[in-house]
Parts: structure tokens; C-alpha cells; sequence
């Protein structure tokens, strides 16, 4: 993407004030959303984004800069106008580069620049009309398809010289039905780390039909009840719930300042022993993969919490400093435009041993959350938010009638002590996360669990 | 490289050649600067220069997109090529063209040379004397743990084959704060955002007594009972309550069935103390602009008057569509979108009384002051919203605790019909939407 030669000299360039370590981050992204609404294809774009990051250390100092100028003198001037900003530096040691060739862990079979827009459309339509066919109260349906070819170059001081390719597809399904005076919505978002050949496999009766049954059921939900309440969160997409009160605060992000409830506590016993976290961004083809994080280090799986002993974070390069620990192949970047930080991959809480009909039998007078929206965490008070997008009741130990317009609130240190029971059916959802690097695509994951009391927030009242 | 002006001479001259007929393109160009304190150090330095350009153009009667950050003259046939793809693939002809322009703009200005020229090290000891003095404030504030400043610096161009040629250039400051505090086993925080282009009213002390003030008020949580209860949002709450719900006036969500305002034109669909206005160039704001995403001239008006829909917000092919003048509204949020529909800088008209009077009226009732999760707890098709809340509990018109944690949960629409008071405390968030304290006749409260 841009000459070896001209590499190094961005590198000798930023070191030129005596930083400790310099990287050039080199991307190269074509990108196309189409979206369909009323039937029709209304919206194409196509386009291509391409930009340089440059970043120095400097003991605990972290200059970082990002330019569209691509031209050498550009570069090389935008790394000594940065470099600037180094105080007090040393003498920085520059490595020979040494290409690295890595064996791609995703295999992708149809790259999006190889796709005709024909191709998309024809499968938005599908969808489309499958969702419109579920059921007559079905008024609109929206469907935003996106694809994207990131090239990535990542070299650095310490003699790394690696480029990557990463590959996303998504068809992201939403439908509104009508009683002809409410409006409710359901949405399903498929999405992976693979080219075409995951959109055109994908079982379309079943995403475009859930989202069509979502926006139903909710135009025919009571009023969701407020109160604690026992909550069973159902597998795949449920597992939200321990990105945001519990993966975030696992991040270097905020680990490495003391922001985070989980800060200098590993080794302690931070859930009951069935819970067990991991993130792992070499789980084949899943939307959070990577075959290298955008330090250019191999991902892995990282366990979290095992056995409900707290056991590792999240950690990028420039944390591991203030935290006097190792990397852990999570550094992430939405783009050149964003700083790195420890971020998420796929995260997802391991199989146990209920089977799912066992977990609602013993359910007596709660909320089952069959899908979830999306939510927020303060990570330094690991207070957090959930939207449940279907929600039912639970009376019983059987499904009750449908409510909508719950939240769940809760603190995330506190709710991961009260799990109670852990599925055997664990399924992955894909997902878009927002931190300071930006958004970026991570699955959550889960078996069904259950949670003994969590405040659930709602409209009727108690 | 080639220069912008030529690379966009000879995209538009390409563009006619390959049978567009009609082309334009949008140009952007940000230079920022941003640096985090920790501890008294810079902890995170950043700048950047970027630039990106859009074109779109009528091909075969279809509009047909695609950008690229790459300004050099293999990236013509790339954008013509793209263009013409995402032209074919639309089903059908909607309306969309391109245009000439007006007679006149209104002038405003949006960039701030003082503002330019106060130099980085200023704003670096600015920044650094606000963590000092916030942790200074009080011995429960344990961490600052966002101290942050931005600046951003932006030309925008939109030129076509219609004679339209426009520039415009902005500046900007933004500074996050947000403190941690501390007290037993109680945990809280507060953060402050300040938006301007007028430097001199960063005013540290100000700013830090701010932040601390508000992670202190949070402390001391007590709980109260779940029910409904009269509410009082705070100007910043009420602010992002209105900027997740603004897409239910734009006409391209009513055209498609997504608004429960279609066909409210001229109805009562608030309360009579509800009155909201699009005002592209309030001082009191830094967003704005002359001309819309179409370049169609900007200007002030009455979105609301009083609880009566005046009109939707329009770009040009949503008023073709309902046989209406555009209002100025066609939305490009960046060389690399389409367009849509949005406001400049939206606002809730603020009212006589101050926000201590709307608390002074309440006898039992709920003050809210941040609002969290509104990206996923809310959906502007229902109007229903149910999110995460922060606030105090009001008794005998004062303000008696702070809450636990909360939900509030309601309807937009029913929302604005139970508007019983505006303060008179108007301030903008940013992202250019504003609002005064409201008092809400009732909303259902969920205590952690």
C-alpha cells in the first residue's frame, strides 16, 4: 500500500525527538450500504477510505496523529510535527523491518469488490419479502446491507512489518407492524467476518421471519411490570449483557487508571463458580475475528473469568506500560482516525450444564429476555443499562404473555454474583460496540442463564 | 497531487462525459487537535488532517453515489464507475436531482479567528489547571477519569454542473470532564461537556466547580418507591431526549410510515407551552450553516408553534413528494453518506420561570439530569423510550436525595402533550439540540 522505504523513514521521522517506539498504520478500506425500504433499493454507496496513523511512545506519553496526505513528504512531515510533542525523550532504537507473512485464520471465498451490486440486491429483496409475507400487520421493512475490504499495514519501531486483509458482511433486517394506530419494530442483524458466501447462506426465513415475529408479538405485548424480578436472558444475542457490565470493565481502557470495579483484583473470586468469560478473536469467520489485532499481534483466546476467578484483561501495548503486563492481541481501532486502545472481539460467557427448558421450569414468577437490544455501562461504577427488545413473563415455571418496554438496570460487579444457572446452548450474535477507539464489530455470546434479581424497569408499574 | 480544485475540474467535466447528467461534489477537509490529561501529564496527544470528497450524480434519472479519501486522478474512473453501479441498482426514478442554488445565503459567520490563534500550550495548561482544580475541589474526588480537550478546524466545499459553488469553514473547542467521587462504599461520577468558539469563556475554575459539583450531588443515593411520578428534566436531559426522537419530524420517516406524524400538519401534537424552532444560526450554538446538504440556503424556523405542527422537516425530494417547499433541511453528515433529512440546531423554546421555580412547584416529584442507553432504549417509530436514568428526589418543592439508579419510561408523543412547564434555562448539547428544564405532568420511575 505504500513502499517499505517510505515506511521507515515515517519511523526514523517519528523517533527523531527521542520517543521510545514509533508505528505507522496503513488502511485501505472499500466499503458499500445499500438499503432498502418500501420495496425498493433507495439508497447505494460505495467508497473507498484511505488514511495513515502514526503513533509514538514515549515512557507513558502517547502521541498520535492521522493524515489523508499520503504523499512521502507529507508523512514524513506529519510524523516530525508529532514527534514534537515528545517531552523529555530518550533515545528510541529502531529495528530493521521484517515482513511477517501470517497464514489467515478466516478464509474468505468472495470479496466484496468481486460482488455485483445485483448480487445484494437480489438477496435484500428476498428478505424483504419474507419479512413482509410473515404477516399482514407487517406495514415496512428496512434493510441495510453492508460490506467492506479492510487492507491493513501495521509497522513498527520494534521491526514489525505485517499486512492483513479483514473482510465484514452484514444484513442487518428491521420490520414494523401496524395495528393502524402503534408502531412496533423487531430487528435481526447477521454479520461476519466472511465475504459474500456468508449473505448467501444465510438461512433468510429464519432472520428476516424473527424480525417480522418480534414486531408482531410487540405490537400485541402488555406493558412490561416494574421490579426485581428473577430474569432468564435467552442464548446468542444475551450476551450483551456481560459485554457491557462486565466486558468493558475487563478492558485496559479503564483497568489501567483504577476505573474499573474489576482493577487489581485478579485472582479474586468475582462470580459464582459457573460463570466462566472468555474472549476469543480466533473463533473462525465470527463477526469480532481478527487474524491479527491492529497492533499486528496474533489474536487468541483470552480467558477472563474462570470458574468465577478473575484471571486476565484486555490489554494493548500502550496499557501493558502503565500496567507493567503483557499485550494480549485486542488492541482495535474503528479506523486510521482512532487511537488504539484494549478493546473486545467475540466475548461470551461458556457453556454449563442446564438444559434451557429446565432453567424456565424453575422459573416461578419472572422475566424471560428472548432478545435483547443493545445497552450501556459506566465502567467506572459498572452501573448498566439493557433494553429487552421481546420480552415475556414467566409464571409458573411456564412462558407467559409478551411485554414490552423493559429495561434492565443493574450494576455489573453485583448482577454477575447473582447468576444462578448457566444453559448448555451456547450461540454467538453479532453485534456494534463504542468505545474511545470507536465502533467496532464484536459478537457477544451465551448460553441461556439466569440472573436471581435484577431491576427490571417498565411502564405499567408495579 | 492534485489539488482539489483540479481534481474536482476534471471529476465534473469526467462525470458528463460518462453520461451523468447532472454531478456535484462535496468536499470536507478537518484539521484537529485533541489531547487527554491524566495525573497532571499529557496522557494522550492527537492531531490529524483529513480530507474526503463525495460525488453524486443523475444517471439514467437515478442518483447514483460514492467518495474517496484518496484525492489523486486514478480515484476518477473509481468514483464514476461506483457511481454509476449504485445509480443502476436503485429501483427506481424518486425525484432526486441536483441543485442550481438560491440568490442569496445568509452570511453567518462559524469560525473564530481568536479562537485560531490562541496557541496549543494554552489550551494544554487550560486543560491541565481544570483536572488540577477538580481534584483539588474535595477530598472525595478520587479520579478525573475523562479530562479532555478538542479542537476542530473544518472547509467544507460543494460545487456542481449546475453553477452552484459553495464554501464555508468552521471552528470549534470542545472540553470533556468527568470526575469520580467517593464515599464509603458509594461510587458515582459527573461529567460536564462545554461546546463554544469563544474561548474566553473557558473559565477553569467555573468548569471544574461544575464537574466536581455534579459527581458530589450524586452521592448519598437513597431509594424510593417505584411508581409514577411528576418529572423535571433538566435542560441536558431533555436535550438528548429530543435528539433521539427528532427523527419523527422529518418527512422522510412520515413519508415511509417510520413518524406518527404523518398527516399531523397543522394539529395539536403537544402541549401549548411546547414550541420548537430550527434556528441555523443561534449564537448560542456551534453548529450551523448557510446552506443545507443540497445547498439550499438555511434559515430560522417554527417547527412547533405552541403545540401545533407548523411543518416537517424537508429536504428537496421529500417536498416534491408532499408538494411543500423544501425547509432546508437535506442532511449530509460526511463526504460518505447519502443524503437525509435533520436539523441544524433544534430547539425548545425556553419559558418565563427558572428551573428552581418548576422545582419549587413540584410536591412530590423526580428530577432527571443525565439520561443512558437512549441509542437502544428508545425507538423513535413507537415513540415509546424507557432508559436509564440519573437524578433526585423531590419533596415540598425542594430537592430532597439523590435517586439509585433509575429508568424512566414513557412515549414521545404522549411526552410532549404532558409538557406542563418550560424553564427558562435554555442551553444547547452538543450536536446542536437544545432544550430548557421541562416539567412533565407524569412519567413511570423504576428505583434500582
Amino acid at each position: 500500500m505504500i513502499k517499505q522505504s517510505i515506511i521507515e523513514n515515517v519511523i526514523e521521522a517519528a523517533l527523531s525527538t527521542g520517543g521510545d517506539f514509533a508505528e505507522v498504520f496503513v488502511e485501505d478500506r472499500y466499503a458499500n450500504t445499500l438499503a432498502l425500504q418500501d420495496n425498493k433499493i433507495e439508497k447505494s454507496i460505495s467508497g473507498r477510505d484511505f488514511g495513515i496513523g502514526i503513533r509514538i511512545f514515549s515512557g507513558l506519553q502517547n502521541v498520535y496523529t492521522y493524515t489523508t496526505d499520503f504523499s512521502e513528504e507529507g508523512l514524513v512531515k506529519a510524523a516530525k510535527k508529532a514527534a514534537l510533542a515528545i517531552k523529555d525523550g530518550g533515545n528510541g532504537t529502531i529495528h530493521p523491518l521484517q515482513k511477517e507473512i501470517i497464514q489467515p485464520i478466516h478464509t474468505i471465498s468472495q470479496l466484496p469488490q468481486t460482488v455485483k451490486h445485483a448480487q445484494r440486491a437480489a438477496v435484500m429483496k428476498k428478505a424483504n419479502d419474507i419479512a413482509r409475507n410473515y404477516d399482514e400487520r407487517i406495514r415496512q421493512v428496512g434493510l441495510r446491507y453492508i460490506d467492506e475490504e479492510q487492507n491493513v499495514l501495521i509497522a513498527n519501531s520494534e521491526g514489525k512489518f505485517v499486512e492483513d486483509t479483514r473482510v465484514h458482511s452484514r444484513l442487518a433486517i428491521q420490520a414494523t407492524a401496524s395495528d393502524g394506530v402503534e408502531l412496533q419494530t423487531g430487528f435481526y442483524g447477521p454479520g461476519a467476518h466472511a465475504g459474500f458466501e456468508f449473505i448467501e447462506n444465510l438461512d433468510l426465513d429464519h432472520y428476516a421471519g424473527e424480525a417480522a415475529r418480534i414486531a408482531v408479538t410487540m405490537l400485541e405485548a402488555d406493558e412490561c411490570p416494574s421490579g426485581k424480578f428473577p430474569v432468564i436472558i435467552d442464548n446468542e444475542f444475551g450476551g450483551v449483557i456481560f459485554h457491557e457490565a462486565c466486558g468493558h470493565g475487563l478492558e485496559a481502557t479503564s483497568v489501567a487508571k483504577n476505573n474499573s470495579v474489576f482493577a487489581n483484583r485478579i485472582g479474586e473470586k468475582v462470580a459464582p463458580d459457573i460463570v466462566t468469560y472468555i474472549d476469543d478473536g480466533t473463533l473462525p469467520n465470527e463477526w469480532g475475528s481478527l487474524n491479527i489485532d491492529d497492533e499486528g499481534e496474533k489474536t487468541r483466546k483470552n480467558i477472563l473469568i474462570e470458574d468465577g476467578i478473575l484471571k486476565g484483561y484486555l490489554i494493548d501495548k500502550f496499557n501493558a506500560r502503565r500496567m507493567n503486563a503483557e499485550a494480549t492481541g485486542s488492541s482495535r481501532r474503528e479506523s486510521y482516525r482512532f487511537n488504539l486502545t484494549s478493546r473486545m472481539t467475540n466475548t461470551y460467557i461458556a457453556p454449563g450444564k442446564s438444559k434451557p427448558e429446565d432453567i424456565i421450569a424453575s422459573t416461578e414468577n419472572g422475566i424471560y429476555a428472548k432478545y435483547m437490544g443493545g445497552g450501556s455501562v459506566n465502567p467506572a461504577t459498572g452501573d448498566y443499562n439493557f433494553a429487552v427488545s421481546e420480552a415475556y413473563l414467566v409464571k409458573n415455571g411456564k412462558i407467559d404473555r409478551p411485554v414490552r418496554g423493559a429495561t434492565l438496570i443493574g450494576n455489573g460487579a453485583k448482577t454477575l454474583q447473582l447468576v444462578d444457572m448457566v444453559g448448555n446452548n451456547l450461540a454467538h450474535g453479532a453485534g456494534m460496540c463504542g468505545s474511545i477507539s470507536g465502533s467496532l464489530p464484536v459478537n457477544v455470546g451465551q448460553p441461556m442463564i439466569r440472573v436471581s434479581e435484577i431491576t427490571v424497569g417498565g411502564t405499567k408499574g408495579e | 497531487m492534485m489539488t482539489i480544485h483540479e481534481f474536482q475540474e476534471k471529476l465534473l467535466s469526467e462525470a458528463v462525459n460518462a453520461n451523468f447528467k447532472e454531478a456535484e461534489i462535496f468536499y470536507k477537509k478537518t484539521e484537529s487537535f485533541q489531547c487527554m490529561i491524566f495525573e497532571g501529564e499529557i496522557d494522550t496527544y492527537e492531531t490529524s488532517e483529513e480530507g474526503g470528497l463525495g460525488f453524486r450524480g443523475l444517471y439514467n434519472g437515478k442518483m447514483g453515489y460514492a467518495y474517496t479519501e484518496k484525492i489523486e486522478e486514478a480515484s476518477i474512473p473509481f468514483l464514476i464507475e461506483s457511481a454509476i453501479a449504485n445509480a443502476d441498482v436503485l429501483d427506481e426514478d424518486d425525484g432526486s436531482d441536483i441543485f442550481e442554488g438560491n440568490d442569496s445565503y445568509n452570511g453567518h459567520g462559524f469560525y473564530s479567528e481568536e479562537l485560531a490563534n490562541v496557541p496549543t500550550s494554552e489550551k494544554i495548561e487550560l486543560i491541565k489547571s481544570i483536572e488540577k482544580k477538580v481534584l483539588a475541589y474535595d477530598p472525595r474526588i478520587v479520579t478525573v477519569n475523562y479530562c479532555v480537550l478538542q479542537e476542530f478546524n473544518e472547509d467544507r466545499i460543494m460545487a456542481n454542473n449546475k453553477g452552484l459553488s459553495l464554501n464555508e469553514r468552521k471552528n470549534g473547542i470542545l472540553i470533556f470532564v468527568s470526575a469520580v467521587v467517593k464515599e464509603g462504599d458509594e461510587m458515582k461520577t459527573g461529567m460536564v461537556f462545554e461546546m463554544t468558539r469563544d474561548y474566553k469563556s473557558l473559565d477553569a475554575d467555573r468548569i471544574a466547580e461544575e464537574v466536581a459539583e455534579e459527581a458530589l450531588s450524586n452521592l448519598g443515593e437513597k431509594s424510593i418507591p417505584t411508581k409514577k411520578y411528576p418529572v423535571i428534566m433538566r435542560h441536558d436531559a431533555a436535550a438528548s431526549l429530543l435528539a433521539t426522537f427528532t427523527a419523527i419530524f422529518s418527512a422522510e420517516n412520515t413519508q415511509k410510515d417510520q413518524s406518527l406524524l404523518k398527516g399531523k400538519v397543522g394539529t395539536e401534537i403537544a402541549s401549548s407551552v411546547f414550541t420548537l424552532i430550527d434556528d441555523p444560526f443561534h449564537p448560542e450554538s456551534i453548529m450551523g450553516s448557510n446552506f443545507d446538504g443540497e445547498g439550499v440556503a438555511t434559515k430560522k424556523q417554527t417547527i412547533v408553534s405552541n403545540g401545533k405542527l407548523q411543518t416537517l422537516l424537508h429536504n428537496r425530494k421529500t417536498a416534491k413528494k408532499d408538494g411543500v417547499e423544501t425547509t432546508g433541511h437535506a442532511h449530509k453528515k460526511s463526504y460518505k453518506g447519502t443524503l437525509s433529512v435533520a436539523p441544524i440546531n433544534l430547539y425548545i423554546a425556553p419559558g418565563a420561570k427558572s428551573k428552581q421555580e418548576l422545582v419549587e412547584s413540584v410536591e412530590e416529584g423526580v428530577l432527571i439530569t443525565d439520561l443512558a442507553g437512549l441509542h437502544s432504549g428508545a425507538s423513535t417509530i413507537s415513540g415509546d423510550f424507557s432508559v436509564a436514568a440519573t437524578g433526585f428526589y423531590i419533596k415540598d418543592g425542594k430537592v430532597a436525595s439523590p435517586v439509585k439508579q433509575m429508568t424512566i419510561a414513557g412515549n414521545y408523543y404522549d411526552y410532549m402533550k404532558n409538557i406542563v412547564e418550560t424553564a427558562s434555562d435554555l442551553e444547547f448539547a452538543p450536536g446542536g439540540y437544545g432544550s430548557p428544564s421541562l416539567l412533565v405532568k407524569e412519567l413511570s420511575v423504576t428505583v434500582d
